[in-house]
């Protein structure tokens, strides 16, 4: 049997996740060898194969029209999609925007934040992707299997990676469970 | 007895309980979150459905009363169908994301629930609607956002301290939980038990102190007895690498059910006083560190010569904060064995009669008179216990003095004032009083609360008389043991040629530093810098309420223990330990026979 492809990008997020990834240590080599990963963040390959892949992972939570469009791509190449992490999950940190106007939001990160020194007004240029309402990934397309957890501890990814390269749906119950 | 069957299993419980209590009392285990042991059943969250045979639809558990045959199945697939669905309901209401919530993390009920559940995610995303935040209150907040509705905040602040302060407004998703007419928590008519935030599920409502230092995982939980008066609440130390996190009542606690006054549970974590964290020794006028050798050796010297001198010897005096194995260590130093007559407890008070558990009366009692107390200020748990039974009909008689009010004027169903001198008088004649006799006449378990010892005498023929329980709230935490060792006179240190204070960690009165300013050698024990370790020519450091082991007397003559939650820093001593290695320097031995009843 051909090792399954594993795609991963991340929407607006932190690297937390992705970190907690690396925090499995040596047993990356072990996850490394059953599965075959194709485009990630931090390889050469920045999208998923055309042809498709068997897992796609995100992480991060859809903020803006740009992560739509990376989540519903991943989505449309992937036989299994992987929510990893609370803002992926819940919409997370990320989400606390929603309890406020964008409007204010935008006015706060760009005008008015003390380190602000640039031009002082919220970027406009036509080429930038437009923020929208914080959603978690489940919210616009498809998901199968949500890991939780701010960010999940490195032996829950462990275990959800090695049970996805050995053809197997993770079911995370009992102490594989923590959202925090 | 009903006898039923649950998930299989035949269960025999006394009538009228429910099928909550049935099934936790055989070890079946139904999530709840609106249920709390110590309050009343409610029926507002609806986690703990079960299925009953023969009902057209879910029940909840915790209202049901259990009949007959009833044959309930608790974990079913429709059930837990429906416990997933109802925490649905709940996440979608409010800001309910965890990653940045302090209770997060093990001890959010909320979150537990939906673990139990195996939610890996939010079927319904959230309204986004944001809700008020009240931060007015010095002890703890109040944030709506992470409330669920449950109502045990509303329920303990009326059912258990009878302060009814919280409540709801609006309606539906919409409902705020509000102090008074929607008047900030900090100005409202809260007395800052903090109940509500013992009893809150969620992160709703966050002691200021304790948040973020620790969760449960983290802390460790060690059971003491409450310094702060005569009622000796149990209380909770919760610590974490010899810190002290938070205090919580003792649901446990024979004497106050798990319920605290603001002085049990949060004063003590806004302590500011310097502590003192070596023996001291006046040279050349002023205070210098010494060692435990120098400065015993210095007060030793002093003491010897004066021992079982009469009126120009020693004065010694200690707070009645102390163990009772340090009370009694400090009165067979000072009296037996040094030969003082002036050895006493500050707030000294005769031994009045006791018998164990009539404070329980005070908890069904369906007629109180108060007299000469103030059960607001002082005393509050015992306080709590009588307004929380008004309106279920219990009856309130309160006789302040011309001089101090009882603080219950207003709820009592009548209110007498005693002028200055007849207290005693007033006391004995209120039968005449038409409108009394009618609330004493009707009550089958009266109760008499008595504060200043004026009122005593009087209210000893008066409960004989009415058949009433007598229950006398003077004193502090041991003043019942330091009577018993006969601590009991007034404190009089003039002309004597040393004085020595046991003050442990208690608050020096102005009334102390008038009275021994001027001694010729003063010898201070204590855990904090103040006024009078000022003053004196030797002081102690000694261990505080926190790190001590012993034993309290409360006003109702229960021997309660006091445990260690935290190490006293290194170079501080227990009171025993003083007091023993002083004893040692005057050629004397202490029996440590602190409960002549029990045996040491």
């Amino acid at each position: 049997m051909a090792k399954p492809k594993v795609s991963m990008d991340w929407l607006a997020g932190c690297a937390g996740c992705e970190m907690s990834l690396l925090d499995m240590d040596e047993r990356i080599v072990a996850v490394a060898n059953l599965v075959d990963i194709r485009s990630t963040p931090i390889t050469d390959l920045k999208v998923p194969d055309e042809s498709g892949v068997d897992v796609g992972i995100l992480s991060g939570a859809v903020n803006n029209t740009y992560n739509e469009e990376v989540a519903l791509r991943m989505r449309s190449r992937s036989k299994c999609l992987v929510s990893l992490g609370d803002c992926a999950v819940f919409g997370g940190v990320v989400a606390l925007r929603n309890f406020f106007k964008l409007e204010d939001a935008l006015k706060r990160a760009y005008v008015e934040t003390e380190s602000t020194d640039g031009e002082g007004h919220v970027p406009n240029d036509p080429e930038l992707c437009i923020p929208t309402e914080v959603r978690a990934v489940s919210d616009i397309v498809k998901v199968d299997v949500n890991v939780p957890g701010c960010p999940p501890d490195a032996d829950v990814i462990f275990y959800v990676l090695s049970e996805l390269g050995q053809g197997r749906i993770p079911e995370l119950k009992g102490d594989k469970l923590h959202w925090h | 007895m009903v006898t039923l069957k649950i998930d299989g299993q035949e269960v025999a419980v006394p009538d009228g309980t429910t099928v909550l209590r049935a099934a936790q009392s055989v070890g079946v285990d139904i999530p709840t979150l609106c249920d709390h042991k110590e309050l009343a059943p409610y029926g507002g969250c609806r986690m703990c459905l079960v299925e009953v045979e023969g009902a057209r639809t879910l029940q909840p558990s915790c209202t049901l009363p259990a009949s007959n045959n009833m044959v309930v199945l608790t974990n079913t697939p429709k059930v837990r169908e429906a416990r997933k669905f109802v925490l649905t309901l709940i996440f979608s209401e409010r800001n309910h994301f965890c990653m940045y919530c302090p209770v997060s993390g093990g001890d959010c009920e909320l979150q537990n629930s939906a673990y139990g559940e195996g939610m890996t995610h939010w079927p319904l995303q959230p309204n986004w609607q944001p809700f008020p935040m009240d931060a007015s209150h010095e002890d703890f907040v109040l944030d709506n956002n992470r409330c669920i509705l449950c109502r045990r905040c509303i329920r303990a602040c009326g059912e258990l301290v009878g302060n009814f302060t919280l409540g709801v407004e609006e309606r539906g998703a919409s409902t705020l939980v509000i102090a008074d007419l929607g008047a900030p928590l900090g100005e409202s008519t809260c007395i800052s038990c903090g109940t509500c935030v013992q009893v809150c599920p969620t992160g709703a409502l966050i002691d200021r102190a304790g948040v973020f230092q620790g969760r449960e995982k983290d802390v460790a939980h060690v059971k003491t007895t409450c310094p702060g008066c005569s009622v000796g609440c149990g209380v909770e130390m919760i610590v974490r690498d010899n810190r002290l996190v938070r205090i919580e009542g003792d649901w446990d606690a024979p004497v106050n059910d798990g319920l605290l006054c603001q002085i049990g549970r949060f004063t003590p974590m806004k302590e500011t006083r310097e502590r003192l964290l070596t023996p001291l020794v006046r040279k050349d006028g002023a205070l210098k560190a010494a060692t435990w050798d120098e400065a015993l050796g210095a007060i030793a010297d002093k003491l010897k010569p004066l021992a079982g001198q009469n009126g120009a010897g020693i004065a010694a005096v200690t707070s009645p904060r102390l163990t009772a194995e340090a009370l009694h260590d400090f009165e067979q130093l000072f009296g037996a064995k040094l030969g003082s007559p002036m050895v006493t407890s500050l707030e000294p008070q005769a031994a009045t009669p006791f018998t164990p558990g009539m404070l329980d009366a005070l908890k069904t009692a369906d007629c109180v008179l108060v007299a000469g107390a103030d059960l607001i200020t002082q005393h509050q748990v015992a306080g709590f216990f009588i307004k929380r039974n008004l309106p279920k009909g219990a009856k309130l008689i309160v006789i302040d003095s011309a001089d101090a009010g009882s603080g219950m004027t207003d709820i009592a169903d009548k209110a007498l004032i005693a002028p200055k001198g007849a207290e005693a008088q007033t006391l004995a004649g209120i039968v005449t009083d038409p409108a009394i006799a009618k609330l004493i006449a009707g009550a089958t378990k009266p109760v008499i609360v008595v504060g200043k010892s004026v009122y005593w005498d009087a209210a000893v023929k008066l409960a004989t008389a009415l058949n009433a329980t007598l229950i006398s709230v003077q004193g502090a935490a041991n003043s019942m043991a330091a009577a018993m060792y006969k601590l009991d006179k007034p404190f009089e240190p003039k002309g004597r040629q040393a004085v020595y204070v046991a003050l442990g960690d208690a608050q020096i009165t102005p009334a102390l530093a008038q009275q021994i300013e001027g001694a010729p050698f003063v010898a201070v024990q204590a855990s904090y810098v103040s006024q009078v370790t000022a003053m004196a020519d030797v002081v102690l450091p000694v261990e505080m309420w926190t790190e001590q082991e012993g034993h309290y007397l409360n006003l109702e003559g229960r021997w309660q223990e006091a445990h260690r939650g935290i190490n006293a820093p290194v170079n501080v001593w227990s009171n025993e330990k003083v007091f023993e290695a002083l004893a040692e320097r005057v050629g004397a031995t202490l029996d440590g026979n602190w409960n002549p009843k029990e045996g040491a």
